[in-house]
């Protein structure tokens, strides 16, 4: 057995054991936790697939920024068992129905001609010297690069539009002026008032 | 505007923070003021008041009447004393404690004593290895008096023309 | 018995030769990294709290051994032999886990790291993602032990950093998009080789602004004075350390460091040439420094980073929270985005040495 292939599955069974873990987890931090485990074997089997750009790019985004953000989330929330589990059977006719439906996508998409696990075949082996970054860059920036515009001003909308819902002035908002307090001076805090003489021997 | 102009170019030229460097940097290479304790230390006034002491005369006799002003002065009540005749017939005492952690150092016993029998050392570093060793009895006392005879009738002999 | 031991060796030679001989390698050059790295951290308490000491007009450690040169020793002891304490109701794993979360991606970022000209333990293509990647997860190591302590100052103290931490991500990520641009490379090896020849060739100049923003976010990625508002002593007694003891907190503190000595080792890489000599292509003042290698002149304009967080944290006092988040969003972010334009105006432009 090649060494990889050993990495190979002991990436996979990280990856399949966190993620069943990570659905079965009771406690929503636990979960998240395993979440995040699975990421990194799922980055680390791109890393074997020599993706680099996407394995990093995973831990970057996912890890580094959304899942915190999720924690974030966690931690604000009431993790009272009674209340998530309320309304379960409510909920799971529904719930069958779409691991039913995502069951036969995958399905179809892995017995369907084109995406067939075997006329896809192995992804071609390249040298030490092969820069996936390189290749992405040259993809995205010539052939792709009018889709590629189009999503980023597709995502400044989305900014635009995020910030736009929260940046209404609220009317009883006691909320500080941080500009105004940064740009206090000590003589406009400070007067020197001049007393005279004649006042200060009057209050003796 | 010119006024706002020179601030913003004063804020993006990180003036305030260049002005807090160069204090700290002046600090740096300035001579340090740290008095190395066990080693150096401050100079202390004769009037400083430390651990107690009972002192003798210099024959040998201990000068404690067993009088009690001490006692009776002592705002923290950390004093107490007891007293019977002795063969010679004069009024010692046969007990002189001092509660080390009732004291509050403010020196009364030394200012009623008619004999400066009871008197504060310049000793302030000092420490019980248990709660009782907070208690100092007479014996002790008397020890700490002959140890220091010199130190402390130095001091009082500086002090004594401000008195 | 001695038949059966040659007829295994036999049988794991080709393992010898081939993987598991990869992986001692590695792990023998981890170590070889790793070691100096602890000895350093250990030193630069000390150095802290002498430095911190002589601009308050204090001596500082002088007591273990000569100078207070075995301080930091006597410290590491102290800290394994204090007792560990859970707290009650407390997640024990969790616990536990957080301080290990914040210690591990402080050592492994520094497997990109290029101490010398072909002197790394791994040239990834994507080393300056990979920088930021495994420096974001440094982030659960206080949001875990906030969460798992069950007690509030932890909880306060791992919401304000988790909220900064983000934020200031995002600054240094634009900050590392300026200097991409520059180098036209995410590779820190390349990074380094295109400052080759001297101190003007050094992306401090064209990029002089972003160095000045990187350093900031720097200090508040670090969680170091005066942006420490995840300790903030006088407001919420030590934030995520309150509950931690003992071998937890000396991993939590040994994380900081190893973030501290790696940020000032970023931004020499970045700006500051890296292993290059600063008289490169200076006629007579080359020569005379040619004798010092390259570890040297890399370590030397470390200790000058470091050096400046010990000055900054004796000078400024802490900045309040949302005052940290304006500069972020407010100041640093507008003023990045404009210096990206700035730089890729400069890189059309071709001007000066470094493009």
């Amino acid at each position: 057995m090649e060494f990889t292939s050993i990495l190979f599955y002991v990436f996979s069974l990280f990856f399949v054991g966190s993620s069943f873990v990570m659905i079965t987890s009771r406690n929503t931090a636990k979960a998240a936790l395993w979440l995040i485990l699975t990421f990194f074997s799922a980055a680390s089997l791109w890393l074997l697939l020599e993706a680099e750009f996407l394995a990093i790019t995973l831990i970057l985004i996912y890890v580094g920024a959304v899942m915190v953000l999720f924690m974030f989330v966690i931690k604000m929330l009431d993790t009272e068992e009674s209340t998530l589990r309320a309304q379960f059977t409510r909920y799971l006719p529904l719930g069958i129905f779409v691991s039913l439906v995502v069951i036969v996508q995958m399905a179809l998409v892995l017995n369907a001609g084109p995406f067939d696990l075997e006329s896809v075949g192995m992804p071609e082996q390249h040298g030490a010297s092969y820069s996936n970054i390189t290749a992405i860059a040259q993809q995205l920036y010539t052939i792709y690069v009018y889709p590629f515009e189009l999503a980023a001003i597709l995502l400044l909308i989305a900014i635009i539009a995020a910030i736009t819902l929260v940046h209404r002035t609220q009317v009883n908002s006691k909320k500080q002026n941080i500009t105004e307090q940064i740009n206090v001076q000590a003589k406009d805090r400070m007067r020197f008032a001049s007393i005279n003489k004649k006042s200060k021997k009057e209050s003796k | 505007m010119k006024k706002k102009l020179k601030k913003l170019v004063n804020d993006f030229s990180l003036g305030e923070l260049r002005t807090g460097l160069k204090v700290t940097s002046k600090e740096f290479v300035n001579k340090k003021i740290t008095v190395q304790f066990p080693e150096e230390r401050t100079p202390i006034s004769p009037r400083f008041r430390g651990l107690h002491a009972l002192r003798r005369y210099p024959n040998g006799e201990e000068r404690c009447i067993a009088c009690k002003l001490c006692e009776a002065v002592c705002p923290a009540n950390a004093i107490t004393i007891d007293s019977e005749m002795r063969e010679d017939g004069t009024r010692r005492t046969t007990q002189y404690d001092i509660d080390l952690f009732k004291c509050i150092f403010c020196g009364f016993c030394e200012e009623a004593c008619p004999v400066d029998a009871i008197v504060e050392t310049h000793i302030f570093d000092y420490a019980f290895e248990s709660r009782e060793g907070s208690i100092i009895d007479k014996k002790s006392l008397l020890e700490i008096g002959d140890k220091n005879e010199s130190a402390i009738s130095k001091a009082r002999k500086e002090d004594s023309k401000y008195r | 018995m001695w038949q059966s031991f040659v007829e295994l060796t036999h049988q794991l030679i080709p393992w010898f030769n081939g993987s598991l001989a990869d992986i001692l390698i590695i792990v023998i050059k981890g170590l070889a990294l790793i070691f100096p790295l602890i000895i350093m951290m250990a030193y630069m308490t000390y150095a802290e709290r002498k430095v911190i000491g002589f601009m308050q007009l204090r001596i500082g450690p002088n007591r273990v051994g000569p100078f207070g040169l075995l301080q930091p020793f006597a410290d590491v002891f102290k800290m394994l032999f204090k007792e560990i304490i859970f707290p009650s109701k407390s997640n024990i794993y969790l616990f536990l886990l957080a301080p290990i979360l914040a210690f591990v991606p402080a050592v492994a970022v520094w497997a990109v790291v290029p101490l010398g000209e072909d002197f790394y333990i791994a040239n990834i293509d994507v080393s300056l993602l990979y920088v930021m990647a495994i420096g974001s997860v440094g982030v659960y190591g206080i949001v875990l032990a906030g969460w798992a302590s069950n007690s509030k100052y932890p909880l306060l103290g791992a919401l304000r950093s988790t909220a900064l931490l983000i934020s200031y991500e995002l600054v240094i990520g634009f900050v590392l998009v300026t200097v991409v641009m520059v180098a036209s490379s995410v590779n820190l090896n390349t990074v380094v080789e295109r400052q080759s020849g001297g101190i003007l060739n050094w992306y401090w100049i064209p990029l002089f602004p972003m160095m000045i923003v990187f350093w900031i976010g720097a200090l508040v990625e670090t969680n170091r004075a005066p942006f420490d508002v995840v300790e903030g002593e006088s407001e919420i007694v030590g934030g995520t350390h309150v509950e931690y003891s003992g071998m937890p907190f000396a991993l939590f503190f040994m994380a900081e460091y190893f973030n501290m000595i790696f940020m000032a080792m970023l931004a020499v890489l970045m700006f500051f040439g890296g292993w290059h000599s600063p008289f490169e292509g200076i006629p007579f003042l080359e020569g005379l420094f040619a004798f010092v290698p390259d570890l040297i002149w890399l370590l030397v304009k470390m200790s000058f980073f470091l050096f400046l967080y010990f000055w900054i944290r004796a000078s400024f006092p802490r900045f309040r929270y949302d005052q940290i988040m304006r500069l972020c969003w407010k100041v640093f972010l507008p003023l990045t985005i404009v210096w990206i334009f700035v730089v890729a105006l400069m890189t059309q432009l071709g001007i000066g040495p470094w493009f």
